[in-house]
């Protein structure tokens, strides 16, 4: 009995989040591998075992304490509220670097409904019916919602006056001729965990030392190491040209009014900080790539 | 000009070496339909072959320098020089074997009972030296594949490679012994490693190649540490070489660097965590050498 209690289940998701999963865990030093064909996911620790499958599913497991932990979007984890969900880490937005999935209210363009006041009364398709009852609670508007799996894009107006649907473009919402007239929530893919779980004190701090690598992992993959020289003249300018999400370590160049700058940014901010520094006079920037950043 | 020629083999060891050869620096294209490779080194002339071949031709002199598995090296019983070892540690469980099996039901229970019998392989020198460390008797047959469906039809036994067994199972076969694990090694001319310029040219790609098998199993890590609990967190750090440690100015904090094995970065980095480093940093590295 005691051996079995030292194995963390830990629910994989499939689409959309499959490739993002297997990523993060060999960036987080996992051999890491999904069989999609038999469901089966290979990872070199015999103290993880993982079960494949929906979101939903997964949320729905770690609420009823059969599986630990997992990784679900931050939408299914709305949907499956309850207390003994805990959110351990987010590990942003599914596409790299893209722009935040969100889910969205939309309504036909050429529909009446020009603002969420005129819902009441209407009738709402999605897939996330307890999100989207939440928000109208707020709103304090009342419609009939109705759940329907998939393609509610292009179910309206034919069978219901708006959708609450998942939006990362806004590219199919558009096709299907429909505008967003409110913004639900932001998405993004959480790491996941049973409230009752941190009662075990080895289940703990196994999901915790997972955390660390996996939003590691994560952060790594937005970011990128920067190393330059600056004379001491240059330096207050540099610092307030860097990003202070690390501190920079400086070293003096031997015999020389010179220092070494190395730090870490966004890759998005090095574009715009690159061209400054040489500006300022910096010499010898080298951008390098990074496996796991943890701050 | 002095010109090194390389063979390169063709197949299973084909990727892997292609990509030592890339992070050690040097570029190879493999042209369509073609087996003179283009590598960006005007000194190395590239030829690609089946890794049973390229032994021969570096004993013969027709290669210089070749990448072969050690189990056609022992198998061509060629005569060369073995430069160096090229396997990633973390491949020990992935090494090339070669197994003794046999039928599920068969009589055979042991080595001592294939006295007298068929054995079928590809590689028949291995098997025959095998035999004479067992101190028995049996008929050798050369195979040219798909070993797997000849017994008990046509041989008691077979020796062949097994990666992850399910082959061997759907044959109805059990493996008895395994009689050679192999790795890959860099190996060279006896002739070409008395010529003085190719001696040094083989010798520094032997150790760009190493730097680039060892780079792929190690990472660098970067942290800072606050001086009081220094002594302690560098005892907790393997590492390859002393780490670089540097004093971050007007703090009482250090900045610590550091470049270890990949394998064990799972455990350490929860761990140097908890012992209250910050900002800690891994990158990748290309080659190291020591």
């Amino acid at each position: 009995m005691k051996k079995e209690n030292k194995i963390l289940k830990f629910g994989v998701p499939n689409q959309p989040l499959k490739e993002f999963t297997e990523e993060l865990f060999r960036r987080a030093s996992y051999d890491f591998i999904i069989d999609e064909r038999s469901s089966a996911v290979h990872v070199d620790d015999p103290e993880i075992e993982c079960f494949f499958s929906k979101e939903r599913e997964i949320a729905s497991l770690i609420k009823q304490e059969i599986l630990d932990a997992g990784l679900v979007s931050k939408a299914i984890l709305e949907e499956t509220k309850n207390t003994k969900l805990r959110e351990i880490c987010n590990l942003g937005t599914l596409k790299i670097i893209a722009k935040e999935s969100e889910v969205v209210l939309a309504v036909p363009k050429n529909s009446r409904i020009k603002s969420i006041k005129d819902i009441n009364g209407k009738k709402i398709i999605t897939r996330v019916p307890e999100v989207t009852r939440e928000f109208l609670r707020k709103n304090k508007i009342s419609a009939i919602i109705e759940f329907s799996e998939g393609t509610n894009e292009a179910k309206v107006p034919t069978f219901a006056d708006a959708v609450v649907e998942f939006a990362y473009t806004g590219e199919t919402l558009k096709r299907n001729n429909l505008e967003i007239i409110a913004v639900l929530m932001k998405n993004s893919v959480i790491l996941a965990a049973n409230e009752t779980m941190f009662k075990d004190k080895w289940k703990k701090e196994k999901i915790e030392n997972l955390a660390i690598l996996l939003k590691g992992a994560r952060l790594a993959q937005e970011m990128a190491g920067l190393t330059l020289h600056a004379s001491n003249d240059m330096l207050e300018e540099v610092f307030k040209v860097l990003p202070s999400l690390k501190k920079p370590t400086i070293t003096h160049l031997r015999g020389e009014n010179w220092f070494d700058v190395l730090t870490v940014a966004n890759k998005k901010e090095i574009r715009k900080i690159i061209p400054k520094l040489k500006k300022i006079g910096c010499t010898d920037i080298v951008e390098f790539p990074l496996n796991k950043v943890i701050i | 000009m002095n010109i090194l020629k390389l063979g390169i083999p063709k197949g299973s060891l084909q990727e892997y070496t292609l990509k030592i050869f890339k992070n050690a620096g040097f570029d190879i294209n493999i042209p369509e339909r073609r087996y003179c490779l283009e590598i960006d080194d005007p000194e190395i002339e590239c030829v690609l072959l089946r890794p049973q071949e390229i032994p021969k031709y570096v004993g013969k002199g027709k290669l210089d320098l070749g990448i072969s598995g050690e189990d056609w090296i022992s198998e061509t019983k060629a005569k060369v020089i073995e430069v160096c070892d090229l396997q990633y540690a973390k491949q020990e469980i992935n090494k090339v074997k070669w197994v003794l099996a046999i039928p599920k039901d068969s009589e055979i229970k042991s080595v001592k009972d294939l006295e007298g019998k068929v054995i079928s392989t590809e590689v028949v020198n291995l098997v025959k030296d095998y035999l004479k460390k067992n101190k028995v008797k049996a008929k050798v047959e050369f195979s040219w594949g798909a070993t797997e469906v000849k017994p008990p039809k046509f041989a008691d036994a077979i020796v062949d490679i097994v990666e992850t067994g399910t082959s061997l199972r759907a044959h109805n076969l059990r493996i008895l012994d395994i009689i050679f694990k192999s790795s890959t090694k860099l190996i060279a001319n006896k002739k070409s490693w008395q010529n003085k310029w190719k001696k040094e040219k083989i010798k520094d790609l032997a150790l760009l190649l190493q730097g680039a098998v060892m780079g792929e199993e190690t990472v660098n890590l970067m942290m800072h540490i606050p001086k009081k609990k220094l002594k302690r967190i560098l005892k907790t750090l393997p590492r390859l070489k002393t780490p670089t440690i540097k004093k971050i100015a007007a703090q009482d904090w250090y900045d610590i660097s550091v470049c270890c094995k990949e394998k064990g970065i799972r455990e350490l980095i929860p761990k140097l965590k908890r012992m209250g480093c910050e900002g800690i940093i891994e990158f990748p590295t290309i080659k190291v050498v020591v």
